[in-house]
């Protein structure tokens, strides 16, 4: 997914496990809420403060009760337990992330006179 | 019967108003509250029914909201939203509810109010959804104690120690960096420029590095492992000049 334009998100995200939940952007996700009920959609963002956009959700409500939302926000607060897809490969999506981060980093604003040759650990 | 207790009149909100529904009925666990107007604003949600009374939602209440058309939940298309708090019925607490909303014990612990806002225009739903997702992004939970919030310390500030500059709101496109050009960058692009003339004359090619050309075909600037334009001259980016 894209990476935040906020100097501040994208620090968090870098330091954090957000990140990984960046990485997850398009995956099918399962998320458990704070008061027991469940989310499982397509997961379309996710920003540095957890704060979780879903489409075509199945939600089950902690009475149980089943029903399908076509897009579900959540609050990171409200989020007690992200399930991590099987098919993920969560070093992978970690370290994608953060090449994205860096990509941003190094190349977004050449023009205020940045340093425009790759750091050798960046190649 | 008893007006809702928490109903009051209130001028409809006039600043930061991100979205604005007219004729939508608001609905808290299963009762209608009638008809009336959604405002979403930057500071609250508030819904005010057309005689005037109504209520308001702080962002950091609203656990979720969400878009229903699953008319075998609901029979109308919604907005759905989730409130931690407690918000007084007609029938109150102490009796259980004889129609089956029924209190469950764990309510105590975590209090939950549903309401629903049914819009007669459809269509509105998903500008009325992208709104209040914008809004609540601007509420990040202040008591948040996963986060290490601990942010601003100088050990995170690696972009400023790069630039060894200060506060960077966000990076500019190519066409808007170069209207922001202070006189030094002005210097330094100018002095880049004139090296990279030199190098492309001399048939070398500086890797990452981007010439008129390559600045247009990488437009958002993504691109980093360029390989050199003739290959084998050099591996990696240390150009001696």
């Amino acid at each position: 997914m894209e990476v935040s334009h906020s100097v501040k998100e994208r620090t968090i995200a870098e330091n954090s496990l957000v990140i990984l939940l960046q990485g997850l952007h398009g995956h099918v996700t399962t998320v458990d809420l704070r008061d027991e009920s469940t989310a499982t959609g397509r997961l379309t963002n996710v920003d540095a403060f957890m704060n979780m956009r879903l489409a075509e959700v199945t939600f089950t409500d902690r009475q149980g009760t089943v029903s399908h939302l076509d897009e579900l926000f959540v609050t990171g607060r409200n989020v007690r337990y992200v399930h991590i897809p099987d098919e993920v490969d969560i070093r992978a999506t970690i370290e994608r992330q953060l090449q994205a981060i860096h990509r941003v980093r190094y190349f977004g604003a050449r023009d205020k006179g940045r340093k425009e040759f790759p750091r050798a650990k960046h190649k | 019967g008893g007006a809702m207790s928490f109903l009051k009149r209130f001028p409809p909100p006039a600043e930061g108003v991100r979205h604005r529904q007219p004729d939508t009925e608001a609905v808290l666990a299963g009762r209608s509250l009638g008809a009336g107007t959604l405002y979403i604003a930057e500071s609250r949600l508030s819904w005010l029914e057309n005689s005037g009374v109504g209520f308001s939602l702080d962002y950091p209440t609203i656990s979720l909201h969400a878009v229903s058309r699953d008319l075998s939940a609901y029979p109308w298309e919604h907005l759905y939203v989730m409130v931690n708090a407690k918000f007084e019925e007609e029938d109150t607490k102490e009796a259980p509810v004889a129609e089956g909303e029924e209190e469950d014990s764990d309510d105590d612990v975590e209090p939950i109010a549903e309401f629903r806002f049914v819009p007669s225009d459809k269509s509105a739903l998903e500008a009325m959804f992208s709104a209040m997702c914008e809004c609540q992004a601007l509420h990040p939970d202040p008591d948040d104690e996963d986060s290490d919030n601990d942010y601003e310390g100088e050990e995170y500030d690696v972009e400023a120690r790069e630039l060894e500059q200060g506060d960077i709101p966000s990076f500019y496109t190519y066409e808007e960096g170069l209207l922001h050009l202070t006189a030094e960058g002005q210097a330094t692009l100018e002095r880049l420029e004139g090296m990279l003339a030199q190098s492309v004359s001399s048939q070398y090619n500086m890797a990452g590095v981007r010439t008129e050309d390559s600045i247009r075909e990488f437009e958002d600037g993504m691109e980093v492992d360029i390989a050199p334009v003739v290959a084998g001259q050099f591996e990696d980016a240390e150009v001696d000049h």
